[in-house]
């Protein structure tokens, strides 16, 4: 069984400064606008750390950013060279991570580093050390529970804290986390069994108090049967407003785009960009030829892909029902709402 | 899916550049152009760098990722064959941006490359078969590798050519075309839709060559290659004419941005056509959402 310990509260910022003059740390910081977000810390006495909100983006863009720079190239006089820019990625820790982000950190390693070995994800991830906070107050839109990728987490974590009032009960799941607990060693205490107890406690009721009771496993069998009728995705198609949001903002959407801006008549850098699979042009063709009909299909793709093709590559949903495209959509067209519309057809 | 991928994923780890940045391109020099008609012409590229041409790897069926200074890539078939190594060709018909300025390039001018990718037809599969080619316009490229493949490794079956263009004007590869017809076990049959005076042949749809055809769908593959109209019909005739879905064998187009399976951008159903394909067979692409198999598309 792993070691489990108790760190006190008093105790995370003077750890946290240690960790933090070996590595970058991001955290969820609330900033002066109310809003919290995952963000590097410089200065832990400068920010405000938020462990009881749910961020409102997701860490994908520390992973995979909105936009970044794939090479530089050179052109003119019949030459044209390309340049790999050299940008290092520090050691991270990612303190404060919620489970269902986490979750979806490990889904797009999949992507990343599957049988495609992505760069500049590889530097990133590489360097990460991923410390997620349990849930045990999970809030209005989320859903983790149906998609098994939260409250709280039993793998994929380097480590894993628990708030049991005055102290964190952390858990070691790899050897990375294990190292940084043994560099700082004094700061922990090992657990005792009422703290393990606690948090059996807390795990249970965690589950007990999501609002949204969302039947993931019936829309993954009815998109497996294909019993999902025409008439769904173009009602879907028909409200969604063409922004790509739900997209952007969801942790284990990662459809990008390449292009190349041009910076003078002889160089330029290719760039890769955040893409929805929602939107109008993804899947056109020169020509205009589209072989999907997007007043049809518009969130067709995005909804298969993450609760059909996924659970068929990798025998899960890739939605960790983080619940922030419930937010986002001004069209009503949300997975919530497709998964809740597909499983109201089976109520008498 | 088909034992190729595994090789397509050897040899894209050889070709890729130090097994690093995959995202990175080959500069490659035009060594020749020639124009196939106004539309389409046909690069002959080298790497710079005699040792990478030469370890150069690929397979009909392959396509390239192709960088054109500030236009960004385009994913281009491969239309020569392995069996000629030294250069690789690429046959480009102008349609937008990216192959509008490649039209505008010239000997001795560089482009970047990457690949190959994708899955390649299964060559190892038509050993002994008689082969049928039915192609549209720009959708002889691909093909052309696969004819000239056959040729040079002395296929030990009988290769019928269909090819609709058009108008006579509009007919590409002409000298590859005269080759094929005189060559024995070659048949080269062509069809314009609009013919021009002094045209003698054929006028209307490729799917009006089918019948002409003289081989057994029990014994015999069909490749095909064109728009996506052009696909549906063919793929349609030859299944009427006795071809089994399994025998019957496409490449499929789509918007592609990076060739490695990771943009999302060539989904097609549960698919991704850079890496699961470009090359189906119709039993692969049965019961699956693709447009070129649907009555309305
Ligand atoms: C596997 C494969 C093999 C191909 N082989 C050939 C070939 O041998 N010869 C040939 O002439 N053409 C081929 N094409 C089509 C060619 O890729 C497009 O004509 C080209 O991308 C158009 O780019 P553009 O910038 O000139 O056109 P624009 O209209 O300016 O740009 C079209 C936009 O769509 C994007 N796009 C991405 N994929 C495609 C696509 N498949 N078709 C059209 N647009 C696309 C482009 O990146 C660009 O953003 C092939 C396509 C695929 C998928
Ligand atoms: S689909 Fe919505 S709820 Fe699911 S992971 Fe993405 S943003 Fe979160
Ligand atoms: S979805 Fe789950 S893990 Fe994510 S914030 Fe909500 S309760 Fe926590
Ligand atoms: S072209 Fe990017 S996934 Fe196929």
């Amino acid at each position: 069984m792993e070691t489990r310990y108790i760190l006190k509260k008093d105790h995370l910022a003077p750890w946290l400064r240690r960790v933090a003059k070996s590595h970058r740390v991001v955290a969820p910081v609330k900033n002066r606008h109310g809003d919290t977000l995952y963000a590097e810390i410089d200065g832990l006495d400068k920010v405000e750390l938020d462990l009881a909100g749910q961020p409102q983006a997701s860490a994908k863009s520390f992973f995979l950013p909105q936009q970044e720079v794939l090479f530089t190239y050179r052109t003119g006089k019949g030459g044209y060279e390309f340049h790999e820019p050299a940008t290092p990625a520090p050691a991270t820790v990612y303190f404060g991570l919620r489970s269902c982000d986490l979750s979806a950190i490990l889904y797009t390693d999949v992507v990343f580093m599957g049988r495609h070995k992505d760069p500049g994800y590889r530097r990133r991830r590489e360097g990460a050390i991923l410390i997620s906070i349990a849930c045990h107050q999970p809030h209005p839109n989320c859903f983790c529970h149906a998609t098994k990728s939260g409250p709280f987490l039993e793998f994929g974590y380097d480590l894993q804290f628990t708030d049991l009032g005055t102290r964190f009960l952390v858990e070691a799941g790899r050897s990375r986390g294990e190292t940084l607990i043994s560099q700082w060693r004094p700061f922990f205490s090992e657990a005792a069994e009422e703290d393990v107890k606690l948090q059996y406690q807390l795990a249970l009721e965690a589950n007990g108090l999501f609002r949204r009771n969302v039947d993931v496993g019936c829309a993954v069998r009815k998109l497996a049967e294909g019993e999902v009728a025409e008439g769904i995705w173009r009602e879907l198609a028909d409200r969604c407003q063409d922004c790509g949001g739900c997209a952007y903002l969801c942790p284990t959407c990662t459809c990008f785009t390449i292009r190349d801006e041009k910076l003078g008549p002889e160089h330029g850098e290719r760039l890769r960009c955040w893409d929805a699979c929602t939107l109008e042009g993804f899947s056109r063709m020169a020509g205009g030829h589209n072989p999907v009909a997007r007043e049809q299909h518009a969130l067709k793709r995005r909804f298969q892909h993450k609760l059909r093709d996924d659970v068929h590559k990798h025998g899960r949903p890739s939605c960790v029902g983080c619940g922030r495209c419930v937010g986002i959509c001004f069209g009503g067209v949300d997975i919530v709402g497709f998964i809740d519309r597909l499983s109201e057809e089976d109520l008498p | 899916m088909s034992d190729c991928g595994c090789r397509k994923g050897n040899e894209q780890a050889e070709n890729d550049k130090n097994g690093g940045n995959s995202y990175l391109p080959w500069p490659a020099r035009i060594e020749a152009i020639s124009e196939e008609n106004s539309q389409i012409k046909t690069f002959v590229l080298a790497f710079s760098g005699d040792k990478r041409q030469q370890d150069y790897r690929y397979l009909p069926g392959q396509f390239l990722m192709v960088s054109v200074p500030h236009c960004g890539e385009a994913p281009i078939s491969i239309s020569s064959t392995p069996t000629r190594p030294g250069s690789v060709h690429l046959s480009v018909r102008r349609a937008g941006l990216l192959t509008n300025a490649m039209h505008g390039l010239a000997v001795g001018d560089t482009v970047g490359l990457r690949g190959p990718y994708g899955r390649p037809f299964p060559l190892e599969t038509f050993r002994g078969k008689d082969l049928l080619f039915v192609a549209g316009g720009i959708g002889l490229a691909p093909l052309r590798s696969v004819i000239n493949h056959a040729l040079d490794s002395e296929h030990d079956g009988r290769i019928e050519i269909l090819y609709g263009s058009r108008s006579p004007e509009d007919i590409a590869f002409k000298a590859d075309i005269a080759t094929w017809e005189a060559t024995p076990k070659v048949s080269c049959r062509l069809t314009v839709d609009v013919a021009s005076p002094g045209w003698e042949g054929e006028v209307g749809v490729v799917t009006r060559l089918l019948p002409q055809v003289d081989l057994d769908p029990k014994t015999s593959v069909a490749l095909v290659c064109g728009p996506p109209l052009m696909i549906r019909f063919v793929m349609a005739e030859l299944s009427r004419m006795g071809y089994s879905d399994e025998r019957i064998i496409t490449t499929m187009e789509r918007h592609m941005k990076c060739g490695l399976g990771a943009c999302g951008h060539c989904h097609m159903d549960d698919r991704l056509v850079c890496v699961d394909g470009p090359v189906f067979s119709l039993a692969e692409l049965r019961g699956r959402d693709v447009v070129e198999l649907r009555d309305k598309p």
